[in-house]
Parts: structure tokens; C-alpha cells; sequence
């Protein structure tokens, strides 16, 4: 890494590549897709405008400046403009890249430093601890949460987080990974082994999602696999610009999942998915490259594996209900899977499916984004709400934590009565 | 640079957030889409009404500093660049349509209407603005009329110059400028609408724009035919055109861009063919019925490899969403990507294809090839890497030789996109010194001063 050549105004660690960037055609073809510049018509907030000024970074003809890290961490990473752009720019990739730049140019204060890194480096890869540390926050309606609070410099959040983010919290439960067994066995006729790649969020915010998860796989006819030593993917990471760690904890997840003999490696957690399936860019310079593209190979969000595998509908009650779906960015945009989490909600008998409007536009929760820039993430949750709205479901599916909180949060805070599940929670449903 | 005075009088005409200085955005709104070419501005606005962009254009005119018009910044020829730094005044926030006239059957709009938004407004109520560019998406309607854009639907229905009825702009002087209007006659003196559209923003802003809108085909049938051999499918396009059939859209793509918009869209597009063509027709549906008939027999005689017909409308609207994406995805193979658009006469296009195959070869490049078969107007796209000195230099001396047969087949060095910067020297060539100082004297009557768009269409010292 430290003999790479330094790429313009670039530090030479963790910087872009100069191809990535030249890739750009400037043609256009993202700006009607991303969100932040639907907002703000700001040509800079635009990914062809984020990619462009990394290019005048990469070509020195403009250093790192505040605008550019404000840029980076402005972007959602939602990726639509990937899904959009025809000659394969992936600029969120790159501003994850230039986030991780902007902690290199911009180090962030003594006490805030030593309790991000601590968050990130030594909380957030130890499951223990992490489970230690949720104590506080599942008895926040008895303590209060002050101790986030005291520490709203973690992210450098702006003034209302604090707020949102205590009305954002579910109730919660006992994390559901102490509680899982190492291997639950099949029911029925076993159609084949997989992994479970438990996310941190869905252990300790969404642990009965998950057991659903793991409820609908068995009932499939799987036996599930829940590796107790799995560290955290390493997305918080990314998004948050330390790629040393990610890259630690990814080779920790790898080496572990390639050790055991299963069909797939399934996560319920888009954020997760998308992390996972990127791990072969991230730990390319490593060179294990079967052992990768395997890994990548075997990694299925729970739709796509379902949808693969065919969903086994005998034996599933009817749900009658209405019901909508909001495409997580991490699924659609990230991971390309759109078509099959509607063919699972449609399988399931009774179901009454009405499509929404820009079904894949952001919400607006985008990790960190909805408590960084709680305007702007107000301001693109209102869009999907009336979206949503204009439907008339009564139930609203999606397929990933972070946005599961921002819209159950944004639809109560608007009176409306759409209760949000996770697709496996209505498969748990059907499967009674 | 401009003056602080000129600077508070547009902060006090437009309001501070219409006015940008910082160097991030300023960097960001200097280019299109067009390769290599880039520049930057020393002020940013946003007007919101007519007045304000004359208040601009008074502020330009008083500080001399030069002023270029810009919409999305998706034109292919580099003409919303300002070459001279000054003013860019982006027309995006002048975003309403503001009149859909169902007894006149037009549609009237500020310029900075993204180009679908327009087309879906009058669908709502039945009715049709067939004009649709490949960057229809976010296009404007203000660079549209400018660039006189054209777009897959040309051969029967023509290209955005067909549909502009009256035009609203800012003159070089300040004044307002009101030209055409809801009449579908109108014989008044000098054609200033038509001669604005086209113009490339180097004679007036426009600020409104009224356009004919017609009622929408009824039915449509839409085909995908493959050819082993790209000549097949020139002699295809001749043959149907012969026997007095005008299909709404007729696309060509080549091998290269073929397997360049599979590896985009996947959509099983077969990767060992040398051509495929993209044809719909429409109209009443009798009509439809015989045309389509008369399509497949003429394709099945001239020997296409295979001909599909798409089974519905998404299927069919999945293909024509692959076609806009061809430049963009050929964009992926190489980190530069050189579009021409070329435009020849009809009959000459089996001619045209193997000219390219041959230069192709002459020069040792990488070119995917695609285009509106239907119009003759095709874009021979150059994939290269504008570090690589060498190449470069031959992609040029390849379009040199190519436009040059071009001209002598009575074709055009532009079909649609416009002269701009990239295409200066040519222009000289199609239409000559005389042609050239003409242009030139109208130039000079609107603007004087040379303050609007500076470094557009005429060559330093082109006479």
C-alpha cells in the first residue's frame, strides 16, 4: 500500500482509482435517479457532479477540500445511479473511498477520534461486546439515553438526532444471537445446508425478524448454520471511511464461512448482502481470488435464495391482506435483486399486491444519513411516503433494517396506518 | 473575472442562493457530455423568470463579460461550455410547464422542462410530443430547441424543429423577443423562431417555448432483426423505405454496441451478430397490421438472420430503452469515448457502413457503431483512451476521411448534435467561406458585442 503511487491530490492510501473515475461519460443518465440531487439541484450533489469532482482531485487540479468531503458523506450511497449508469460508474463506491480520504485530511478531533475508533475498531467487530454495550439502549425507556447522548459526537451528528433516534429505536429484545442454536436442523425433506449471516443490526434491533428468518428457512427445508464467531460485515465501516478495518473484519468473516460445508451463505440484511458480495473488491489486493469469488458466489440476501431455490407453497395460510413493497437500495441497486422478493410476496396465497411508485427511490435512512442530515432525510422520506400512501396498502414490505426504522418511524410520525414487516416476518406469517 | 458590483447587482436581481461562486460548483458546470472538453465558469446563475435572465444579460452586457446558456449539460458538441470562463446561466429552475392547450393541440413551457417530464404531462391527457433523444430523461426542452435535437422517432415524425410553433428569448441586448405562436400559419416576416432553433444558444436565451403536440399513435408493433452482415441490414432499411413504408423508429446497432448494451441491460441480446435493427411502426391499427406485414416479409427477403417481434408494449419499450442506453454503455469499454454523427442520404447507407469497417481498419481503432438507420444518421463512436497520444491523433485523421466522403455523398457533419466546439472545423467544409461569412453577419446582427455563447460554431478566423 505505502509504495503505491499517490493518485493527484489524493492521499496514496485507500485512494480511488484513476480509471474509476475517467469512466464517467458525463452523459447525464444518473441525475434523474439520485436523490440528493432531486433535493437540491445541485449539479456537485449529483453523482455525475461527485464523480467529476474526484476526477479534479485525481487530476490535481483541486485539493481535498471541505466540499469534497461534504459531498461524500451527502451522498446516500444508494447506489440508483449505478443501476442507471450505462458505462458502469459506480460513484457511491467512490465516495465511500473518498470518505475514507476525508478522515485522512480532515482527522477528526482527539475525543471523537478514540470513541469512533472505538465504536468501529473494537465495538462493532466483537458481537460481545456490542450485545454488552445495547444493555443501556434496551432499557433506554427506563434510563433514558443519555449515554448516546454524551457521545452524539460519535458521528458528528447534527442537533435533532438525538431526538429521532430515540423515537426511531424499536422496542427491543434480547439479542437473538446468544439464543440461536449453532446448527438448526430442516423440517420436512431437506433441500440442502446454509450459513446464516446474521447482521448486527438484526440481532440487536430486529432479533424476532431474524429468528422469522431462520423459521422460514427450516420450514423450507433447510438446515441453518448460525457460526457464533461471525464479526459485523464491515458496512458501517465503509460508509463511515475505515477501510483498514473492513478489510480486517471481512477477512476474519471469509475465513470463517469458507470453513463450513454449506450450499449458500444467507443473510435478511441488504446492508449486509451488499457488504459481503463486495468483498471480493476489497480483499482483491490479497490475491485469494477463487476463494473469493466463491464466497461471493454463495452469499444470497434470503429473497434471492428463495426465489433460487423455489418457494415450497403447500401448507401456506393465506394472508389477506394488501401489500406494498419498498426496494432497499442495498437489494435493488447494490445487489440487482428486485424481481424475486415480489414473486416470494406474491407466492403467498391471499396477498393483494399493488406496486408503489418509484418503489426503488431511497427513503432517506442511508446508515448515518438520516441523523447527519435530518432535513434532507425528512424531505426524501415524504416522497416515498406519499408513494406509499397513494397505494392504499395496508402492509408494507421491505428487506432491510435501516430502512425498516426510518419508515416505521416516518409513517407513524404521519399518522398513517401501514404497518412495515420484513419479508421473512410475512413469510413467517403464511407459514403460521 | 467579474466585478464585485456586477456580482451584488445579480445578487439583488436573482437573490443569493441563485447566485454561485464556490470553486466546487464552478468546476462542476463547465462541461457536457461531450469528451475532452471542459472549462470553467467565474459565476454560476439560476434564473427563476424571463426578467431575470434579462437582468443577466444586462449585467453581461454592462461588465462585458461573456454569458453561455446551459440546461443539463448532456449536449454532445460542447455547447453550453463556457470557453471563456464568465457566465453560465443554467435554465434549470425555470421548470414549469405552464400551459397544455387541448383545442390548439400545443403545449407551452419554460425552457428548463426536462424533455419526459413535457411528454408525460401531455400523455396524461391524450396527447403526444413525439421529439424523444436518447437523454430525454433529463434533457431540457430550452437545449433541445437549441441543439434542435432529434431522437429515435425522426423518420416519421421528425426531429424538435417539426414541433416549435413560438419561441420566447433574451436577446444580446436585453430585450424580449416574442417569435411564432399558436398559429399553425404564420408567414410574417423572417422566420426568427426558425432561425433560432439550432442556433446553439449564440444568439438569443430562450426562455419559453410553445410546441405542436399531436394525438398519439393507437397501436404499434415493434421488431428486433439480426443480420450476419451490417450491410444486410442498410439494404433492409433501403427496402422498406422503397416500398413506401415510414416506420416510426428505425435503429441500428452494431456488433460492438450490441455486446456493450447486453453487458448493460441484459436482456439476451445475441452476441455473434454483426447488426441488429430495432423498427416500430404505429398509427391505426389496420394500418399497423399491414405495415408490420409488409416489414417482415422485406426483412425475411433481404435475409435477415432472424426476426422478432416483441410480445407487448414493456417488451417493446425494454428495447427501445437498450437502444437510448448504446452511447453510454460503449462507454464502458474504453475510458474515452469519441461520438461523431455522421448523416448521410438514405440510399447511401450500406455505402456508409462499409466505409466505416474499412477506416476502421485503415486507422487500427476500436469503433462500435449505431444510429437512427432510418434518418442515414449514424454515430461511428470511437473507444479509446485520450492518454494515448497516438490513438488519438488517428481517431482524428479517421473522422477526417470519413467526413470527408460524407460531404461528397451530400451527407451532413451533423445530424443532431450540433457544431459547438467539437465540430467547428467541419462546418467550413459542408457549407463553405460563403456559407460560413453569412452565418457569421447573422451572428453579428444579434450580437454585437460577441458576449452570447463565445467560441461556438465559427472557427478563430474562419471567413
Amino acid at each position: 500500500m505505502a509504495d503505491k503511487e499517490k493518485l493527484g491530490n489524493f492521499t496514496p492510501e485507500n485512494a480511488p482509482e484513476y480509471e474509476d473515475v475517467l469512466q464517467c461519460m458525463r452523459c447525464g443518465f444518473c441525475l434523474p435517479t439520485c436523490p440528493t440531487f432531486a433535493l437540491t439541484g445541485r449539479e456537485r450533489s449529483s453523482p455525475r457532479g461527485r464523480v467529476s469532482l474526484a476526477r479534479a482531485v485525481a487530476e490535481g487540479k483541486l485539493e481535498f477540500t471541505e466540499a469534497v468531503k461534504e459531498e461524500a458523506f451527502f451522498c446516500l450511497d444508494c447506489r440508483a445511479c449505478t443501476t442507471a449508469c450505462p458505462s458502469g460508474v459506480r460513484a457511491g463506491e467512490v465516495m465511500e473511498i473518498c470518505r475514507s480520504q476525508a478522515h485522512q485530511f480532515f482527522p477528526l478531533k482527539h475525543v471523537s477520534k478514540s470513541f469512533r475508533e472505538f465504536v468501529l475498531q473494537k465495538m462493532l467487530p466483537n458481537p460481545d461486546l456490542l450485545e454488552t454495550s445495547m444493555l443501556p439502549a434496551r432499557l433506554y425507556q427506563k434510563l433514558g439515553i443519555q449515554w448516546l447522548v454524551r457521545h452524539s459526537q460519535l458521528l458528528k451528528l447534527g442537533p435533532e438526532w438525538v431526538d429521532k433516534a430515540e423515537r426511531m429505536i424499536p422496542e427491543l429484545h434480547p439479542p437473538l444471537r446468544p439464543q440461536l442454536a449453532d446448527v438448526i436442523p430442516a423440517e420436512g425433506e431437506q433441500r440442502g445446508r446454509v450459513a446464516f449471516f446474521l447482521g448486527c443490526i438484526m440481532t440487536l434491533m430486529y432479533p424476532e425478524v431474524s429468528r422469522q428468518t431462520v423459521r422460514v428457512l427450516t420450514h423450507q427445508g433447510f438446515e441453518v448454520v448460525t457460526p457464533k464467531e461471525q464479526k459485523c460485515c464491515g458496512a458501517p465501516h465503509l460508509t463511515e471511511g475505515d477501510r483498514d478495518t473492513t478489510k480486517l473484519i471481512a477477512q476474519h468473516n471469509l475465513d470463517l464461512f469458507m470453513a463450513l460445508d454449506v450450499d449458500a451463505i444467507v443473510t435478511d440484511c441488504a446492508g449486509c448482502g451488499a457488504a459481503l458480495k463486495e468483498y471480493e473488491e476489497l480483499l482483491e489486493e490479497a490475491g485469494e481470488h477463487d476463494k473469493l469469488a466463491t464466497f461471493r458466489a454463495k452469499i444470497k440476501d434470503v429473497s434471492e435464495f428463495l426465489a433460487e431455490q423455489g418457494l415450497r407453497t403447500e401448507g401456506l395460510k393465506p394472508v389477506k391482506k394488501i401489500v406494498t413493497y419498498h426496494e432497499p437500495c442495498h437489494l435493488c441497486h447494490a445487489q440487482g435483486i428486485s424481481k424475486q422478493p415480489r414473486e416470494l410476496i406474491k407466492a403467498i396465497p391471499g396477498i393483494v399486491y399493488r406496486e408503489m411508485e418509484e418503489a426503488s427511490w431511497c427513503c432517506g435512512s442511508a446508515a448515518t444519513f438520516s441523523l447527519k442530515y435530518t432535513t434532507e432525510s425528512q424531505q426524501i422520506l415524504n416522497r416515498k411516503l406519499e408513494n406509499i400512501r397513494a397505494t392504499g396498502a395496508e402492509l408494507l414490505v421491505t428487506a432491510n433494517p435501516g430502512c425498516h426504522l426510518q419508515l416505521a418511524w416516518g409513517l407513524k410520525q404521519a399518522g398513517m396506518i401501514q404497518e412495515v414487516v420484513h419479508i421473512t416476518e410475512l413469510l413467517g406469517i403464511a407459514t403460521g | 473575472m467579474i466585478s464585485e458590483t456586477a456580482i451584488q447587482i445579480l445578487i439583488d436581481k436573482l437573490g443569493k442562493e441563485n447566485i454561485i461562486t464556490a470553486a466546487e460548483d464552478l468546476l462542476v458546470l463547465g462541461y457536457d457530455s461531450t469528451p475532452g472538453l471542459h472549462a470553467t465558469p467565474d459565476l454560476v446563475v439560476y434564473p427563476t423568470d424571463s426578467e431575470q435572465v434579462q437582468s443577466v444579460m444586462q449585467v453581461a452586457r454592462d461588465h462585458k463579460v461573456s454569458i453561455t446558456p446551459r440546461g443539463s449539460g448532456t449536449g454532445l458538441s460542447g455547447g453550453s461550455i463556457p470557453v471563456d470562463g464568465g457566465i453560465v446561466i443554467c435554465l434549470n429552475k425555470m421548470d414549469k410547464i405552464l400551459e397544455i392547450d387541448e383545442e390548439n393541440l400545443t403545449a407551452t413551457c419554460q425552457a428548463g422542462v426536462v424533455t419526459l417530464d413535457l411528454f408525460n404531462a401531455v400523455a396524461a391527457k391524450g396527447l403526444f410530443y413525439p421529439p424523444d433523444p436518447g437523454s430525454q430523461k433529463i434533457s431540457t426542452l430550452g437545449g433541445n430547441v437549441m441543439e434542435d435535437a432529434g431522437g429515435l422517432r425522426g423518420l416519421k415524425y421528425g426531429v424538435t424543429r417539426d414541433y416549435v410553433m413560438a419561441l420566447k428569448c433574451v436577446l444580446p441586448d436585453g430585450s424580449l423577443l416574442s417569435t411564432g405562436g399558436k398559429s399553425v400559419k404564420d408567414v410574417a416576416g423572417y422566420a426568427f423562431k426558425d432561425l433560432l432553433i439550432g442556433s446553439e444558444g449564440t444568439l438569443a436565451i430562450i426562455t419559453e417555448i410553445t410546441v405542436k403536440l399531436i394525438p398519439p399513435p393507437q397501436d404499434k408493433r415493434t421488431f428486433l432483426a439480426y443480420f450476419d452482415d451490417i450491410s444486410i441490414a442498410g439494404a433492409a432499411v433501403s427496402k422498406i423505405i422503397a416500398a413506401k413504408i415510414i416506420p416510426s423508429t428505425m435503429e441500428i446497432m452494431d456488433k460492438a454496441t450490441i455486446n456493450c448494451v447486453e453487458d448493460y441491460v441484459k436482456i439476451g441480446l445475441p452476441r455473434e451478430m454483426a447488426a441488429l435493427l430495432l423498427i416500430e411502426v404505429d398509427g391505426h391499427p389496420a394500418m399497423v397490421t399491414e405495415e408490420a406485414e409488409g416489414v417482415e416479409r422485406i426483412l425475411r427477403e433481404v435475409g435477415a438472420a432472424e426476426v422478432q417481434v416483441a410480445k407487448d408494449a414493456e417488451e417493446a419499450a425494454s428495447l427501445a430503452a437498450a437502444r437510448r442506453t448504446a452511447l453510454s454503455a460503449l462507454a464502458r469499454v474504453s475510458p474515452t469515448t469519441l461520438l461523431e454523427d455522421a448523416t448521410v442520404p438514405r440510399s447511401m447507407l450500406a455505402e456508409t457502413f462499409t466505409l466505416i469497417e474499412r477506416l476502421t481498419k485503415k486507422y487500427a481503432l476500436t469503433v462500435g457503431t449505431f444510429g437512427h438507420a432510418g434518418d442515414g444518421n449514424l454515430h461511428p463512436t470511437v473507444l479509446c483512451d485520450e492518454r494515448d497520444a497516438d490513438e488519438m491523433k488517428r481517431a482524428h485523421a479517421f473522422y477526417d476521411e470519413l467526413y470527408e466522403q460524407v460531404l461528397a455523398w451530400g451527407g451532413t457533419v451533423s445530424g443532431e448534435h450540433g457544431i459547438g466546439i467539437a465540430k467547428k472545423e467541419y462546418l467550413a467544409r459542408q457549407i463553405g467561406p460563403g456559407g460560413v461569412a453569412v452565418m457569421k453577419r447573422i451572428k453579428q446582427a444579434f450580437d454585437p458585442e460577441g458576449i452570447l455563447n463565445p467560441g461556438k460554431i465559427f472557427a478563430d478566423g474562419q471567413e
